[in-house]
């Protein structure tokens, strides 16, 4: 008779526990289970030495009561450094390319228009070496710059389109009714507008910042000592494949995890009653 | 003589033309004027061209030919004159067009702020002594969405009133709401009349237009088919179109 309540939770998170839920669970389990031991006797064909002991020393060292950070976890904090600036570009980049697209000038709608299918259509990876090798050295720019200039025009490009629909997606009587009590486009765009459009966006944002930092791994390509080039670095040496291919993985399954949170919970704070 | 004696007509409409793309005529050679405290109700069916009208004396509507002048100002490509007309003319929609991520005070605090350049003083003692006025200041602090349809009006009203404006439209400012919550509307617009308020009224309460209207014009196709005081429409309407309409609005 319980077993479809559906609790004020589950109406939130659209999960409803109920006894075939746990089969679902201990299918799932036995699954993984079998995945593992696969992998396992998989490796044991290889002859594969596991090191793991090895690993933490790379993430941090302990002497003598200090506390230093290892190469991977320097490396993570380049990698913030890079999805730090990145996002806060790529945001104004997408902004304003998104402004462009829905203004009256030919000349601004033809910009941002250009720019999008130029960056949507070409690989991540061409322009960061185009970046890179062909207007670094002529603009002077350094590698690190380079890196967030090429990541964060990529991410842009997609972000603006997010940020379009959303603008497009807020009623007209908004405009009307803001232009009625005399507010320019700008105050429009900034107190109206914006803020109703983000906090609809704030799901796909979050998707695209966490693509930021996943495709922040690229830059790695040019010798940018961030956490995937700390990671190759330290295969090279030590051979431990395995281990450290992990460990990465997992570094950048926490960080994103904990970016969707962060963003959940901003989403239920910031929620507009409609 | 002009700028010497106090202008007639504070709404100076001339011959103004507007066709949507389509090819819908919505407003044909119309003209009319509107004197200072005089309060104007715009009747006609559906289509007629009263809301276009409405929406093109605030410039939400570009007009084709014609020219259009408020208080003086010509409403022109010339985006000052623009601005300066939209302070002065406050527009009431069917839909409210409330902020939904703004409170109610933040609502009319808004334009006060950055259109007049107020303080967060001035503004509040403003919007608080407009919130009694409209009748609802226990909800100062309440989003839209927690208001009931003829409160979300009355704070639209308060909205509009925050800039101090010459001339007030309301697009069918009852239209969207309960029966039982068009007379709280209704009350405020008659007391913002009854005030000297000029006003630019479309609607089909012509109990309002008996009660505060100084004209009544009925439109169709664009034009003015019939204008007259409201005693004219109900007593001895000319044209049958217009008593056509009447009957099936009364």
């Amino acid at each position: 008779m319980n077993r479809l309540m559906i609790t004020p939770r589950a109406r939130r998170t659209g999960l409803v526990f109920n006894r075939s839920t746990f089969f679902d669970i201990l299918k799932f389990i036995l699954l993984i289970a079998v995945l593992t031991f696969l992998i396992y006797r998989g490796t044991l064909g290889l002859g594969y030495n596991w090191q793991w002991f090895r690993v933490p020393k790379y993430l941090f060292l302990l002497e003598d009561g200090t506390f230093t950070l290892g190469p991977l976890l320097n490396g993570l904090m380049v990698t913030f450094r890079i999805t730090a600036w990145g996002l806060v570009l790529a945001f104004a980049f997408g902004l304003v390319t998104a402004l462009f697209r829905l203004s009256h000038s030919f000349v601004a709608v033809v910009v941002a228009r250009g720019y999008l299918e130029l960056i949507r259509n070409t690989p991540l990876l061409v322009q960061i070496f185009f970046l890179y090798f062909v207007m670094a050295p002529v603009l002077g720019i350094e590698r690190l710059f380079a890196a967030i200039l090429a990541l964060s025009l990529f991410e842009g490009a997609y972000a603006s389109e997010i940020l379009r629909a959303g603008i497009v997606s807020i009623h007209k009587g908004q405009w009307e009714a803001a232009h009625s009590l005399g507010l320019t486009t700008f105050h429009t765009y900034r107190y109206i507008i914006l803020p109703q459009a983000i906090r609809r966006l704030l799901p796909p944002l979050t998707s695209q910042a966490i693509s930021l930092i996943k495709d922040s791994a690229l830059v790695s390509t040019i010798a940018v000592y961030e956490l995937t080039m700390e990671g190759r670095a330290i295969v090279a040496d030590t051979f431990m494949t395995f281990e450290i291919w992990f460990t990465v993985a997992a570094i950048y399954l926490v960080v994103t995890i904990i970016l969707s949170l962060v963003v959940t919970i901003m989403e239920v704070r910031f929620k507009v009653v409609h | 003589m002009q700028g010497q004696t106090a202008r007639e007509f504070i709404i100076e409409v001339d011959k103004i033309n507007k066709e949507f793309p389509g090819g819908v005529r919505a407003l044909v050679d119309f003209s009319t004027q509107v004197r200072k405290g005089e309060v104007l109700v715009v009747i006609g069916p559906s289509g007629s061209g009263k809301s276009t009208f409405l929406r093109c004396l605030n410039g939400l509507e570009e007009i084709d030919s014609g020219s259009i002048v408020i208080d003086g100002i010509p409403l022109d490509d010339n985006r000052k004159h623009r601005l300066e007309i939209r302070k002065e003319v406050g527009m009431v929609f069917q839909l409210f067009n409330l902020f939904p991520h703004l409170t109610v005070v933040e609502n009319i605090n808004l334009a006060q702020k950055l259109v007049r350049k107020k303080t967060k003083e001035e503004a509040a003692e403003m919007t608080m002594s407009l919130l009694k006025k409209v009748g609802i200041p226990e909800k100062a602090n309440n989003y839209p969405s927690h208001l009931s349809g003829g409160q979300q009006q009355r704070v639209a009203i308060a909205r509009a009133l925050a800039l101090m404006p010459k001339v007030m439209l309301f697009d069918e400012a009852t239209s969207a709401l309960d029966p039982e919550m068009i007379g709280e509307v209704l009350d405020v617009m008659k007391t913002l009349a009854r005030e000297g308020m000029t006003m630019v009224v479309v609607t089909h309460e012509m109990g309002f237009a008996r009660e505060v209207s100084d004209r009544v014009i009925f439109m169709d196709g664009g034009r003015i088919v019939e204008e007259g005081t409201v005693e004219h429409f109900f007593t001895n309407p000319q044209e049958e179109r217009t008593k056509l309409f009447l009957s099936q609005i009364l």
